[in-house]
């Protein structure tokens, strides 16, 4: 199979079936063409370069292992994603840096600061060049507790729904949203402090 | 505004509400001043997110990251090599070597079985063996179940036998 592909050319679905067949080479052609998607997806859970390393190599795997169970309902690259996020979600409570949280315990800790935030009149964002905003993003993202920087990637990133994310983290929509609801609301903040010590 | 009245104008904003619930919250917006505040600043946050995901590149080439994953998938899963095909004359072998040793059994069984039965029925009349000395004879009737043996010695006229019964 492998002499009859050529690798560089040929789709995502072409190189899917050839690999779901076996064939390592066209497997590896995908690793190199979503590779840093997976990585920077790692990366924007964990924060953490290594993990991110170690985590999407670890997906790439589990995509090998799994891919008789890719029927092509999404893309390829969605459906890997998908996996390296619950590796994420997994390794993060393995770090017992997840908990599970009512709204009302999200309210507790967040003590209504949020609830309490100004807000933000002026578009924080607003005639930023891309870089610019891409690294503003970044640092606010850097900012925000696991918990809410999750929720944030997975709903924003991902255009996943709530209910989608309450399965993955494993807790209800309620609290999908209010993480949600007090994450922007901390970005928002964050990115107008930005703009002003700019 | 309340956490609930919060959160639902969020889920508006997400296109996550019913219709009627939607119908609602754009109300709400459109005669608070408050919330429609806060529904701008939400749009704004959520706008300036999309498609403005911070890029990352992975740190390692293409060959090492590669060669991690291979081995991982090698070591967990290794590829499982086809078995040889088998030629129809080694199918015909497998099959005819057993055949071969149970036809063989059976005709071995049978020759011995006739053997058997036809020194059976000589036997019904009496059989007559040499022993390993020279001057020794026996005699066996199956049907009356005597032996006579004859001996030699110590009279070395064979005229004269000694008999024994048993």
């Amino acid at each position: 199979m492998s002499s009859e592909i050529n690798f560089s050319s040929a789709d995502d679905v072409t190189l899917v079936r050839a690999a779901q067949a076996g064939d390592l080479m066209a497997f590896e052609e995908l690793v190199a063409r979503h590779r840093d998607k997976i990585f920077a997806r790692a990366f924007s859970m964990m924060r953490n370069e290594e993990e991110a390393i170690d985590l999407s190599q670890e997906a790439w795997v589990k995509a090998w292992q799994r891919l008789a169970q890719f029927h092509g309902e999404s893309s390829f690259a969605t459906w890997l994603t998908r996996i390296t996020i619950n590796l994420c979600l997994d390794q993060l409570r393995k770090q017992k840096r997840l908990r599970a949280e009512s709204i009302e315990a999200m309210d507790d800790e967040s003590g209504g600061v949020e609830r309490q935030m100004p807000v933000v009149t002026v578009n924080p964002t607003e005639r930023l060049e891309r870089g610019e905003l891409r690294q503003r993003i970044d640092a606010a993202l850097g900012k925000l507790s696991e918990e809410h920087r999750t929720v944030m990637v997975m709903h924003e990133f991902e255009e996943m729904e709530y209910k989608e994310i309450a399965k993955a983290m494993g807790c209800s929509i309620g609290t999908v949203m209010s993480r949600l609801f007090y994450a922007r609301r901390k970005m928002a903040s964050f990115l107008a402090d930005l703009k002003q010590a700019n | 505004m309340s956490t609930e009245q919060q959160l639902k104008l969020q889920a508006f904003l997400d296109g996550e509400l019913p219709d009627g619930e939607a119908r609602e919250v754009a109300a709400l917006i459109a005669r608070d001043a408050e919330a429609a505040r806060l529904h701008a600043e939400l749009k704004n946050t959520r706008l300036a997110l999309k498609g403005s995901e911070p890029g990352m590149v992975l740190p390692e080439s293409r060959e090492f990251f590669w060669s991690k994953i291979q081995r991982e998938i090698e070591r967990t899963a290794p590829v499982v090599k086809p078995e040889p095909q088998v030629s129809i004359f080694s199918m015909l072998r497998r099959l005819l070597v057993p055949m071969v040793s149970v036809a063989a059994l059976v005709i071995i069984g049978v020759i011995a079985a006739k053997q058997f039965s036809s020194t059976a029925d000589a036997a019904t009349v009496g059989t007559v063996t040499e022993l390993a000395d020279a001057g020794a004879v026996t005699y066996h009737n199956y049907e009356t179940g005597t032996t006579l043996v004859w001996l030699s010695y110590p009279s070395n006229d064979p005229a004269q036998p000694k008999t024994t019964t048993q």
